[in-house]
């Protein structure tokens, strides 16, 4: 099996933490962790994520101006992009909307459950936790084509 | 005065005439000059009132006199042309000339008497009595003269006065006229005033009001951005918590008592996102959706989440719900939370038990409403202390709060305030006469039917 890959943008070390050591640990998942926007666009090249978890106000950059670049490249203009934000229902989620290319936004604080849920979603796979049986039997994000 | 000396002339002349006449004669001539004076007398007694009947009197006497007069041969003129001025005069005069003219006669017949002894059959008597009547005339005429004038003097005064006296009506009624427009003009201006008047207290109550309205919106407006501010920076530190403690149960806690306190972080790091959110909820409500909701299932389903407390309290729930409501347009999780804050009140307000009366009904019936008019009414009563008059106009004030600290943020009743403005209804809290309060929601059934 692969591990997702999935690219985790936030300013705050302890969020980037927390949320690399449940996808990694719960979720199985590889992850990359970036605390400046200014380098999430270098280091979304290199590690091409399958998945990108986007914080929206961030002192350097915000979430909106990060998404704009990613979706820029043409590496990277189809990859799921998923908002992390602290204020929802102010007049800051409004301008949300205008963000474009979000996947989907997740309001701050993130349950475990809540963010399995969506990144499954978003991925078309269930997360497993590592060296859980089942797991390796999951070959594929496309398994349509192996029915057939 | 007048009438001694005129009976005196009368007699001195009667006892000259009798000297020279036959018995005969002189009885009738005695009786002709006492006639005569009795009449001058009554005359000059009864003409102080009505002169012109004296006169008129007079003139009749002067017949009969002449009549004997010519009967006894004496000369008819004497007693007439002695009488008739005496009469004209007192007609056109007055009593003071005819006396006058009486007295001048009888003296010019004294002094024809003197002169000539006798004045019958004399031959000066005719011309004496014609120049007597002349003299009358004249006089007569000049009186009459100088009384017309006087009366056309009097009358050009009377004239005149009546002018002037016209003049001055005139000039009051048109200071009156005057004097009416001015109080008009006057009580004009007073209305008007007391329309400003209105006018301006209006003005000012608005004024307040905006001014109340401004102080909310800014009051709203700082709490939007100390919510925002908040929102950011708590959030983030119990996004942290909550994966943390996420990643700790997932990987097995050690004891039963490490996984349980696991679970009351879990449940903190809820407590403390749900209040951010009450928070930016208030501040900026999402956008409402409306739909046509069954009251009555919706205040059950209310009950139900808040039946832990109830239950807790041993409050005893009354229902009292009207039965086919129509349906109530309405945003269902938002009023489900005005019902469940209300009812948790409630219960607070009750915590050595008590019984809960929840009703709901509709004005004016369902029936009149298929029309789409009228209200539908929902009431929580409670019976706890009731709420302090003190504090009945405040419950409704954002961070208002009678609880401890740490137990209310005091933004509850502002959201449903809020809530049940955003439905175009009403919410009022009122204590009971019985005891208790009672809080009252108004929904409109039409308003926001079309949104």
């Amino acid at each position: 099996m692969t591990k997702k890959r999935i690219l985790v943008i936030d300013d705050e070390p302890s969020i980037t933490r927390s949320l690399k050591l449940n996808l990694e640990a719960n979720g199985g998942c590889e992850v990359r962790t970036v605390n400046n926007p200014c380098h999430a666009l270098e280091m979304a090249r290199k590690f091409k994520p399958d998945l990108v978890l986007l914080d929206v106000m961030m002192p350097e950059m915000d979430g909106g101006e990060v998404a704009a670049q990613l979706r820029a490249n043409a590496l990277l203009k189809d990859v799921p992009l998923i908002f992390l934000t602290a204020i929802v229902s102010n007049k800051e989620t409004g301008g949300h909307e205008m963000i474009s290319g979000a996947n989907a936004f997740l309001a701050k604080p993130v349950d475990w459950h809540e963010l399995k849920a969506c990144l499954a979603e978003h991925l078309g796979s269930e997360l497993q936790p590592i060296g859980t049986p089942g797991s390796a039997s999951v070959e594929s994000d496309k398994p349509g084509v192996w029915l057939d | 005065m007048v009438l001694p000396r005129l009976i005196k002339n009368t007699m001195i002349h009667t006892f000259n005439l009798l000297a020279d006449l036959g018995t005969r004669s002189r009885i009738c001539l005695a009786a002709n000059v006492g006639m005569m004076n009795a009449a001058l007398e009554w005359i000059a007694r009864s003409s102080r009132k009505f002169p012109r009947l004296a006169a008129v009197c007079g003139l009749v006497l002067v017949i009969p006199v002449g009549v004997v007069d010519y009967q006894t041969g004496l000369e008819v003129s004497v007693s007439l042309l002695y009488l008739i001025p005496v009469c004209l005069s007192t007609w056109f005069v007055g009593r003071a000339v005819g006396v006058f003219v009486s007295c001048a006669s009888a003296s010019a017949w004294l002094a024809a008497d003197v002169l000539g002894r006798s004045v019958v059959g004399h031959a000066l008597v005719p011309l004496w009595n014609a120049v007597t009547l002349a003299a009358t005339f004249v006089v007569v005429a000049f009186l009459l003269a100088a009384l017309k004038r006087k009366n056309e003097t009097l009358e050009a005064a009377v004239l005149d006065r009546t002018s002037t006296l016209r003049s001055e009506v005139a000039e009051r009624i048109l200071a009156e006229q005057h004097l009416q427009h001015a109080n008009a003009e006057l009580r004009a201006a007073r209305e008007d005033l007391q329309r400003s008047l209105t006018e301006l207290q209006d003005s000012h109550a608005e004024l307040q009001n905006t001014q109340l309205q401004l102080i909310e919106a800014a009051k709203s407006e700082s709490i939007g951005r100390l919510a925002a501010g908040v929102a950011h920076e708590v959030k983030n530190p119990l996004m942290t918590l909550s994966l943390g403690t996420d990643y700790f149960l997932n990987h097995g806690p050690g004891t039963s008592d490490e996984a349980a306190l696991l679970q009351d972080m879990k449940e903190a790091v809820r407590r403390g996102s749900s209040i951010i959110n009450l928070l930016l909820d208030f501040a900026k409500p999402r956008p409402v959706q409306f739909q046509s909701e069954d009251l009555n299932a919706l205040i059950e389903n209310s009950l139900s989440l808040a039946r832990h407390q109830l239950t807790a309290c041993r409050i005893s729930v009354v229902r009292e719900f009207q039965n086919n409501l129509p349906l109530v347009p309405l945003d269902r999780n938002r009023v489900e939370h005005v019902l469940v804050n209300l009812l948790i009140n409630a219960a607070h307000a009750m915590r050595d038990g008590g019984t809960l009366t929840v009703r709901a009904h509709v004005h004016p019936g369902p029936t009149a409403l298929q029309s789409g008019s009228g209200t539908a009414t929902v009431e929580i009563e409670d019976t706890g202390p009731g709420i302090p008059s003190e504090h009945l106009t405040k419950v409704f004030e954002p961070f208002y709060t009678t609880k401890p600290p740490g137990q209310g943020t005091g933004l509850g009743l502002a959201i449903v305030r809020k809530i049940m403005e955003i439905h175009g209804g009403s919410v009022a809290l009122t204590n009971r006469t019985g005891g208790g309060a009672r809080a009252t929601l108004t929904f409109n059934l039409q308003t926001k039917q079309e949104s």
